[in-house]
C-alpha cells in the first residue's frame, strides 16, 4: 500500500528499428491520468511499460514503489490492464470462470473465491450472466467483465488502453463512469476521446515518443486540439 | 458442442464430472458395439431419450440436436445404402446418433470448468512423464474461449468478401482468417502474461 507514485527517470524504449519512448521523465500522483497523442506517437508503449509487458531500454520505472523489469510477477498483482478489444483478453469460456482466473494462484480457498466471483459479478450487473459463455455477451457487457476481472484482484493501479475504442456511446459512458468516477484505484487512461481525458486530473500528451505536453487536462487538450488543426 | 450446458439440479448435473465420463464413455463404447437386433436398437432408442429425461433436459432437445446432426446421419446413410441391408444402415445411423446423443450428455450436465477439473486430475498421474497437466487445461479452456471468437472471424470475412462482390471462396479467406487469427493469439499472449498467468 506504499505510495502511489508513478515514477519516470529518462526512460527510453527502442524497437528493432524504431524509438517508441524518448527520455521521459514524469512523476505522477494524481488519481485519474489521461494519456492523449496521436496514433503511434508512444502511448501504448509508455502504458505497457508500467506492468512490465514492454521493458525500458533505458532510464527507471517506479510504479508504486515496484520497478518493473525487475519484479514482473509483483507489479502485476499491483497493476490492472484493461486492453482496447475485450475479445482479446477474456480467457476462460465462461464468466464467473474468467472472473476467478484472476483470483486462482493467491492459495484461497475454493468458497471464498465463489463469494467473491458473485459478489464482484453482482457489482457489474454481471449476475444473471455467471454460467453464460462470454462469446453470447455483448461488446459493453465484455468490457464490463474484463474491468470486474480486473478489479476482483485488488490492484493499486488501472491501467486502460483505449478501454471504449470498440464500445457504442452507451456502453462507453458505462465503462468510463466506472473507471473515473466509481473506482477508487489509481488510473492510468489512455483515449483518443478528450471529454473523458478532460475529467481526468492531469493528462499527459505524447508526440513522436516524448512527453510534449503535460498539466490541468483543459489547456494540455486545448493546445492538442490547436496543433490538429494545423496541416 | 460448445455452450451446450444447461443449468440444472438432475441426478445428471450432481454426478461428479470424472465418474460421468467414465460412465458415458462405458455407454458409447457398449452401443457402437450392439449388434443389428432391431429390438436392442429400439432399446437404445428408449434407453438415450430416459437418459435425456434424467438430465431434466426433456426429448425434445435430444430431437434438436439430431437435427444438427442431419447431415451426418445422411451421409452415414447415403454412404452405405448401396453396399449393405437396410437393417444393418439403420443400425449404423443409430448407434452414430446415439453414441452422439449420449456423449452430448456430459456437455449439457457439466459446467466447462468441472469437465476441465475432471481431465486436469486424470492427467496429473502424466506429470512424472513431463505433462503439465495445468497448463493442459488451460489451454484446453483457451480453446474453448477462442472458437467463437475465430468463428466469429470467418463470418466477418465472408460478408466482406460478399460486401465487395468477390465470390465466396472458402481458400481465399484462409490467408486473411489466419492472419486475424495469429494477431488475436499475439493479443491474448499479452492478456495471459498482464493477467498473471505462469
Ligand atoms: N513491438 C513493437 N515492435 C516494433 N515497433 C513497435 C512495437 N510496438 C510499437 N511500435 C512502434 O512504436 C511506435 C509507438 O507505438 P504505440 O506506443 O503503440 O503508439 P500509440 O499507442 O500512441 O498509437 C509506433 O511507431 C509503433 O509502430
Ligand atoms: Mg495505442
Amino acid at each position: 500500500m506504499s505510495d502511489h507514485v508513478i515514477g519516470f527517470e529518462h526512460v527510453s524504449v527502442r524497437f528493432a528499428r524504431h524509438t517508441a519512448l524518448r527520455d521521459v521523465s514524469v512523476r505522477l500522483e494524481q488519481r485519474r491520468i489521461a494519456v492523449i497523442g496521436s496514433n503511434g506517437s508512444g502511448k501504448s508503449t509508455f502504458a505497457r511499460t508500467l506492468n512490465g509487458l514492454i521493458v525500458a531500454s533505458e532510464g527507471e520505472i517506479r510504479v508504486h514503489g515496484i520497478d518493473p523489469a525487475r519484479e514482473p510477477k509483483q507489479v502485476r498483482q499491483r497493476v490492472g490492464f484493461i486492453f482496447s478489444n475485450p475479445d482479446t483478453q477474456i480467457i476462460m469460456p465462461t464468466v464467473a470462470e474468467d472472473v476467478a482466473f484472476s483470483l486462482r494462484r493467491r492459495g484461497l480457498p475454493r468458497a471464498e473465491i465463489r463469494d467473491r466471483v458473485t459478489a464482484a459479478l453482482n457489482d457489474f450487473g454481471l449476475a444473471a450472466e455467471a454460467d453464460s459463455p462470454v462469446h453470447e455477451l455483448s461488446s459493453g457487457q465484455k468490457q464490463l467483465l474484463a474491468l470486474c476481472a480486473v478489479l476482483i484482484g485488488e490492484p493499486g493501479l488501472v491501467v486502460a488502453d483505449e478501454p471504449t475504442a470498440y464500445l457504442d456511446a452507451a456502453n462507453s459512458r458505462r465503462i468510463a463512469g466506472f473507471l473515473l468516477d466509481r473506482m477508487p484505484q489509481q488510473l492510468v487512461l489512455i483515449t483518443h476521446d478528450l471529454r473523458l481525458a478532460a475529467r481526468c486530473d492531469i493528462a499527459l500528451r505524447f508526440e513522436g515518443g516524448r512527453l510534449s505536453d503535460q498539466g490541468e487536462p483543459g489547456p494540455v487538450i486545448a493546445r492538442y486540439e490547436e496543433d490538429q488543426e494545423q496541416p | 458442442m460448445i455452450s451446450l450446458y444447461r443449468p440444472g439440479t438432475s441426478l445428471l448435473h450432481r454426478m461428479p464430472a470424472g465418474p460421468k465420463l467414465v460412465v458415458v464413455a462405458g455407454l458409447a463404447t457398449a452401443i457402437s458395439l450392439l449388434p443389428a437386433n432391431p429390438l436392442l436398437l429400439a432399446a437404445v432408442l428408449v434407453a438415450v431419450a430416459g437418459c435425456y429425461l434424467l438430465a431434466g433436459t426433456g426429448i425434445a432437445e435430444a430431437g434438436r440436436q439430431l437435427w444438427r446432426l442431419r447431415w451426418v446421419l445422411l451421409v452415414v446413410s447415403l454412404s452405405q445404402v448401396f453396399f449393405l441391408p437396410v437393417l444393418a444402415v439403420a443400425a449404423n445411423v443409430i448407434r452414430v446418433g446415439a453414441v452422439v446423443l449420449v456423449a452430448n450428455l456430459i456437455t449439457l450436465t457439466t459446467r466447462t470448468d468441472r469437465l476441465i477439473d475432471a481431465l486436469e486430475r486424470a492427467l496429473r498421474p502424466l506429470r512424472k512423464l513431463g505433462v503439465n497437466s495445468d497448463r493442459v487445461a488451460l489451454m484446453l479452456s483457451m480453446t474453448i474461449t477462442t472458437i467463437p471468437v475465430i468463428a466469429g472471424f470467418a463470418a466477418r470475412i465472408r460478408e466482406a468478401q460478399r460486401a465487395r462482390g468477390v465470390t465466396v471462396s472458402p481458400f481465399a479467406a484462409v490467408v486473411p482468417l489466419l492472419v486475424m487469427a495469429l494477431k488475436h493469439a499475439d493479443d491474448l499472449a499479452d492478456a495471459l502474461v498482464a493477467r498473471g498467468a505462469d
